[in-house]
């Protein structure tokens, strides 16, 4: 049975797509912006662009200073951010409902008229800002540079998804006020914008007031409208190794899964819960419980829209133990699993985990809001929101087996190896 | 530049919001002496339960530190009738997440379910307090498990700043001073019968279990007093929970070296009050104002400005007694000592005072911020939970409140003063060839190098 949060869309005339599910249990409203442009849209030499520009959107606009769209919020307890990702940039406030109408002037200061503020120290300082992100999130920390490893190998050069949001450091040098001016015209406007509101206000005055800040701003953006090109899973091997100051040796098997909202990924993402995502998982019960030669074991998809998305199983390799021979044991489990599926028991497992953790993520004002935007800005769809829950239901153990022989066999896998330095030279050849 | 189609619209005024008062919950007592503490939660469709069963920490044996955490780990491992591996089905069968844990002042075990499987998750949390089996495979992987995630948190900068900071700031032979989870001495030293005896200080008497959620329709007494109320093991002296006592000597850094680290991470620290102290609202706005946000001073220098750091935050860590005040985050290497003078530079002008303006705004965010806290049966479990570990009163987020707004500049100079007046315990994790220099020529006090 789907679920029955109110949902109610409008689309401004300049094509601002309006997205209002009233909720008034406390009496805050979230505000949330989904842009269409994500990493994916970033040209060669230009990585970590969308991502460096979202953080200019704080330093001023037209008629708001540097620094003020933040202070401005937070004093009326405002809690607020961005965030870019492959797909997407999104900005995000949850104030107090009287401050609704002062969000979203804000926001529409910066979504219509940033480039009147944005100066050459502002974009230093901000790059400056971003390579400390970069350091402490990639550089510095172990394990740090697994992701941009896995997007390197998975997906083949000048694919969207073949690099990171954060980017290189080079390309971020690169970037110069004519970038920003250009990125802002190209993308940032109405047309290819979501707005939600999530929270204490009706349809009515909701939209009435989002129609107040951002009825006059122009159509301005270009949207992708280009036709995604699907990506087949790999057809062989492909392999990545790293060594370093590493604690453990960790193991990360990469696959290419169908694009998101599709049947063929919510049964891989199924599938990959069924091998590693869940304390009952199989990896889990022959190698962490039973062998104990992995320490952990954990599955993650990603669902993404360019044509591809992303499952993921990590293994930490237990001390003492070879990798080559725990991965061996990895994939027969990924081959048995595709001529078998799942046991009645772990469907059962799976979709009750699924269920519990999707309702946990809209239980939370702010999150149901960010899934709806996600829902219409990438799917055309607020009312997934309410139906995802069945169509993960309705995916069947048939389904959840051919998603495993399809998407996660063996030769389909990317393999990046994080590797102890200590480690001799043998283990190198056996991985090889 | 942007064609404007428009001139810029006026900025909107914003209505202030009344006061809003968090939620106070319905209790009772079984039989046993287990308190329910409950918040009905109509729209919340995912029930939250926080167990927290008081335990001091302080009561481990020496030899055997982590040995709390250890039995925490190990109580869904296995319980009732269900070995681990049946008994991790299932709860994962019902829609459960249990995830069980534990800080100075004690167990907690906590819960998500949604509301239809909440009779059979309260029969398996049940069994795990009442009846764990503590397998002996299952042991001896929780351990060795622990031994890697220490080694692992030994690599993490901001972990291992964490474990030099707790041993900076803490007596020597204070509990505090060690890392909660025990090091790979104490972990080695751990056995099932161990487990076993640590078990025995968990106990219904003086423990709370809250139930957050959407709660109509269910007997709640009936289903607690079939399952969490039948846990009635022989009675075990109730725990002595003490604040820390601070080391105490003055500010001092200590250098945790890192070869080739492209960072430097901070972690500064003095003794600060508890929630319970009376003079607690003023602390929550202090650190808000030094590093709560891009804006603040600390980011506003060393961010906004410097371009040195992607954030450093400024926060209390109270605790079931006491606590800490704590400024931590990283900064690029090759600025590692001008960025720690600026950064004291900050602290020693907060001592010059704020004026009204800045604390209205402190005051105002930490207020109309406080509904949104409340918001998801989660959020406001973990709330209770902390007000029953930390033994305060179910008025005390109104009393707070009230108290924050009458706060005055001189209330911040009072409590500022009682933080770092003794010194600050000052860690970088980081390059010690590349910073050590330039650190002690700071002069800001005794220079420690000790390997990563």
């Amino acid at each position: 049975m789907p679920l029955d949060y109110p949902i109610h869309t409008a689309t401004l005339p300049n094509g601002l797509r309006v997205v209002i599910s009233p909720d008034h249990q406390v009496p805050t409203v979230t505000v949330n912006l989904w842009v269409g442009v994500g990493s994916r849209h970033e040209p060669p030499g230009r990585t970590g662009f969308a991502h460096l520009f979202e953080h200019l959107m704080f330093q001023g606009s037209r008629s708001v200073a540097s620094g003020e769209h933040f202070a401005a919020l937070l004093a009326q307890g405002g809690r607020l951010n961005a965030t870019t990702w492959f797909d997407r940039t999104n900005y995000f406030e949850t104030v107090p409902t009287g401050a609704l109408d002062l969000a979203l002037w804000l926001e529409a200061d910066r979504h219509g008229y940033l480039l009147d503020a944005v100066t050459q120290a502002n974009l230093d300082n901000q790059r400056d800002v971003v390579k400390e992100e970069k350091r402490q999130r990639y550089d510095n920390p172990p394990y740090g540079q697994v992701l941009p490893d896995v997007y390197a190998v998975l997906f083949p050069p000048g694919h969207p998804y073949h690099h990171a949001t954060i980017g290189s450091m080079a390309d971020l040098d690169a970037a110069s006020l004519d970038d920003v001016h250009a990125f802002f015209r190209r993308w940032y406007g109405p047309n290819n914008t979501v707005l939600t509101l999530c929270g204490d206000v009706t349809f009515e005055d909701g939209y009435a007031a989002v129609e107040r800040a951002f009825g006059d701003l122009p159509a301005s953006a270009t949207p992708d409208t280009r036709t995604p090109v699907p990506l087949p899973p790999l057809s062989e091997p492909h392999r990545f190794e790293r060594r370093g100051p590493v604690p453990h040796d960790r193991l990360t098997l990469a696959f290419r899964l169908p694009v998101d909202q599709t049947p063929g990924f919510h049964a891989a993402s199924l599938a990959l819960d069924v091998l590693g995502g869940l304390a009952s998982s199989r990896l889990v019960r022959r190698l962490v419980r039973g062998s104990q030669e992995a320490l952990s074991v954990h599955a993650t998809a990603w669902g993404l829209i360019d044509g591809a998305s992303i499952g993921m199983l990590t293994l930490d390799v237990a001390p003492g133990v070879d990798p080559a021979a725990l991965e061996e044991q990895v994939l027969a489990e990924l081959v048995a699993f595709g001529e078998r599926g799942p046991t009645e028991a772990e469907l059962e497992a799976c979709q009750a985990q699924n269920e519990r953790a999707w309702l946990a993520a809209l239980a939370a004002q702010d999150e149901r809001a960010d899934l709806l935007s996600q829902a219409t800005l990438l799917h055309g769809n607020p009312g997934l929101v309410n139906t995802h829950l069945d169509d993960l239901m309705a995916t069947t153990a048939t389904q959840i087996k051919a998603a495993a022989a399809a998407y996660l066999q063996p030769q389909q896998r990317a393999v990046v190896a994080h590797l102890r330095e200590a480690t001799t030279g043998t283990d190198s050849e056996a991985l090889a | 530049m942007t064609t404007p189609v428009s001139g810029p619209k006026p900025r909107p005024a914003v209505t202030p919001p009344p006061v809003w008062t968090p939620p106070i919950p319905d209790e009772f007592t079984t039989a046993t002496g287990l308190r329910i503490v409950t918040h009905d939660l109509p729209s919340q469709q995912v029930i939250s339960i926080r167990t927290v069963l008081p335990v001091a920490l302080a009561d481990e044996p020496r030899a055997h530190e982590g040995v709390t955490v250890m039995l925490a780990r190990l109580l869904d491992e296995g319980a009732g009738d269900l070995d681990a591996e049946a008994f991790a089905l299932a709860l994962e069968r019902q829609g459960a997440a249990l995830g069980a844990g534990a800080q100075d002042g004690g167990v907690s075990v906590d819960v998500d379910v949604p509301v239809r499987h909440l009779p059979a998750a309260l029969r398996l949390l049940a069994d795990a307090l009442a009846r764990p089996l503590f397998p002996e495979d299952e042991v001896r992987r929780v351990l060795r498990n622990r031994i890697a995630e220490y080694e692992h948190e030994t690599t993490l900068a901001p972990h291992r700043a964490a474990r030099a900071l707790i041993a900076g700031l803490w007596a020597a032979d204070d509990r505090a001073s060690r890392p909660t989870a025990g090091t790979p001495e104490t972990i080695g030293a751990l056995d099932r019968e161990a487990i076993a005896a640590r078990h025995e200080a968990l106990q219904p008497r003086g423990a709370t279990v809250v139930v957050a959620g959407r709660l109509a329709g269910l007997d709640l007494p009936a289903l607690i007093d079939d399952t969490l109320g039948r846990w009635d093991p022989p009675g075990h002296p109730e725990p002595v929970l003490a604040a820390p006592v601070p080391r105490a000597d003055g500010t001092r850094i200590i250098l945790i070296d890192r070869p080739g680290a492209v960072q430097s991470e901070f972690a500064i620290g003095a003794d600060a009050p508890g929630r319970a102290d009376p003079g607690w609202a003023a602390y929550p706005v202090l650190a808000y104002l030094l590093g709560g946000s891009p804006g603040a001073r600390i980011d506003a220098l060393l961010r906004e400005d410097k371009g040195y750091t992607y954030g450093i935050r400024a926060a209390l860590r109270p605790r079931a007694r006491g606590g800490s005040f704590v400024i931590s985050g990283s900064v690029r290497a090759e600025v590692t000592a001008e960025a720690l003078d600026l950064l004291m530079g900050v602290l020693e002008r907060a001592r010059d005072g704020f004026a009204e303006a800045e604390l209205a705004g402190g005051v105002d965010f930490l207020t109309r911020a406080t509904p949104g806290r409340w918001a998801t049966a989660d959020a406001v479990a973990d709330e209770t939970a902390a007000l029953a570990l930390e033994g305060l009163g179910w008025d005390f987020p109104a009393h707070t409140a009230a108290a924050r707004r009458a706060l005055t500049p001189a209330d911040l100079d009072g409590a500022l003063a009682r933080v770092g007046a003794a010194g600050w315990t000052i860690v970088v994790v980081g390059d010690a060839a590349r910073t050590r220099a330039s650190l002690d020529a700071l002069g800001i006090g005794p220079l420690e190098v000790l390997p990563g």
